[in-house]
């Protein structure tokens, strides 16, 4: 008898990166204190969690809010003794779970005040009283047009408009 | 070469201080830059690592605004660092992405050429200027107070890119910290993060325990104060720790400053001038020991 193995090409982490399936679940990447993770200090993720059991064992990983604890911080990547790079993997669902829609509401509110601001934090009265106190110059509003028409351009206007509307 | 200063957007809005001595500090250096009112965001990477065509372009814009000056980019902060140089190489490098990258431009005056680098100023102090030069411009060397040196994330990994330092052992701050005349302590939980995404994007009270046990292992190793070359780094010890002094219960106090705040004080600067007034968390006793340099 002829026995087939075929892969599903919906298969979500062999469509990601390949090289998820060498990972045999060490778990270093999160258990080598002050050198892996600084998630492992959140009750509700480490990358092992996430990464092994949600990524690899379940259909789908973009739905896990707690994707969003990785900060890109690449030390799972460096101390890795197999090569994954769970940071790339992370932020490959991070980006289709954005895709479909998902993401924390402080990246949303980030990606709102930066494509309409061009600034990443609201300028208060009372961070441009401190910087009149110290002789700094007020902050413009220069980069504002163009990053608008940067994220028009791009559609991330519209994506934010229609996760706010919870449009599909 | 003449640098356009990235200030940001952390430090202008949340630490002005900081940008305020940080342009006095690289003026006294001979640092040639001008500030630059054009920049936008850098974009904050985590936010735009969703969204990375957007967050290219952005990217591409404020570098593309230094080529047109003819400088390379000077940076104060892991995280514009991060973004700048990611974005500079892979444009750099990758035709097809600069195309579409440029081909959004378009919208902009702007167009992404490929010519310029971007440099952390921590860089541009241990390469550029070189510690036995920046030993010249020392005034109050503050002999046997102790720092532990948080080098932070992002400006030494993924090392390929970022070109700053073993991203397992970090040395060069230390080294940064003993030509002023500290001793830089070596502690367990060196190169643990500073816990800025638990704090935004987790429970606070994970961000309170992850700084407690990095503190209390800087305390462990004998250290007066921590010094940092990142703004959220800086943030997350100063009001990060303000904040876990309650939850942890922590019975000792480290407070932070910003690498060229330490940097002006050996310079000849006072507490007032570095804008430590400012800061959350603040202990006597180091106000006292190194009141005995600057007086």
């Amino acid at each position: 008898m002829n026995i087939h193995i075929k892969y599903d090409s919906s298969d979500f982490s062999l469509n990601i990166k390949e090289t998820a399936e060498i990972c045999f679940k060490c778990g270093v990447c999160c258990v080598v204190k002050g050198h892996s993770c600084h998630a492992q200090y959140d009750d509700q993720f480490n990358p092992k969690y996430t990464f092994v059991y949600d990524c690899l064992g379940t259909d789908e990983p973009s739905n896990n809010p707690n994707i969003w604890l990785c900060v890109s911080c690449h030390k799972c990547e460096e101390i890795c003794p197999y090569d994954v790079s769970p940071v790339k993997f992370i932020e490959a669902i991070k980006a289709q779970s954005f895709e479909k829609g998902n993401i924390h509401p402080v990246l949303f509110g980030e990606l709102e005040q930066i494509s309409s601001t061009g600034y990443a934090f609201p300028l208060t009265r009372a961070s441009e009283r401190r910087r009149n106190n110290l002789g700094l110059g007020p902050l413009g509003d220069l980069a504002a047009n163009d990053v608008k028409n940067i994220s028009e351009r791009t559609g991330l206007l519209i994506k934010l408009k229609n996760i706010k509307e919870g449009v599909d | 070469m003449k640098f356009s200063l990235f200030r940001g957007c952390f430090i202008p809005v949340r630490l002005p201080h900081i940008e305020s001595i940080s342009i006095k500090i690289l003026e006294d250096l001979g640092v040639e830059f001008q500030i630059v009112d054009e920049f936008s965001c850098c974009p904050e990477p985590v936010a735009f690592l969703n969204d990375k065509l957007t967050g290219l372009a952005i990217a591409a814009r404020n570098i593309s605004i230094a080529e047109e000056m003819g400088h390379d980019i000077l940076t104060l902060c892991n995280g514009c660092s991060y973004s700048l140089m990611h974005a500079n190489e892979l444009l750099k490098t990758n035709e097809d992405l600069r195309e579409k990258v440029n081909d959004v431009l378009s919208v902009t005056d702007h167009y992404f050429k490929g010519t310029i680098e971007v440099k952390h100023f921590a860089k541009v102090i241990y390469e550029d200027i070189g510690l036995d030069t920046l030993k010249k411009h020392l005034e109050k060397p503050l002999t046997g107070i102790n720092v532990a040196t948080h080098t932070g994330c992002h400006i030494i990994s993924p090392p390929e890119i970022m070109r700053f330092d073993n991203p397992i052992d970090p040395i060069i701050l230390d080294k940064m910290v003993s030509v002023l005349g500290e001793k830089a302590i070596d502690y367990d939980l060196k190169n643990l993060c500073c816990g800025w995404t638990l704090t935004n994007f987790g429970n606070r009270e994970s961000a309170s325990k992850l700084i407690g046990e990095k503190l209390g292992s800087m305390r462990s190793a004998g250290a007066d104060c921590i010094t940092v070359i990142c703004p959220q780094c800086f943030y997350q010890f100063d009001t990060g720790q303000f904040l876990a002094q309650r939850s942890m219960q922590l019975n000792f106090k480290l407070p932070v400053f910003f690498y060229l705040q330490l940097l002006a004080l050996t310079m000849g600067y006072s507490l007032d001038d570095i804008g430590y007034k400012d800061h959350r968390v603040k202990e006597p006793s180091l106000e006292e020991k190194l009141g005995r340099f600057l007086d």
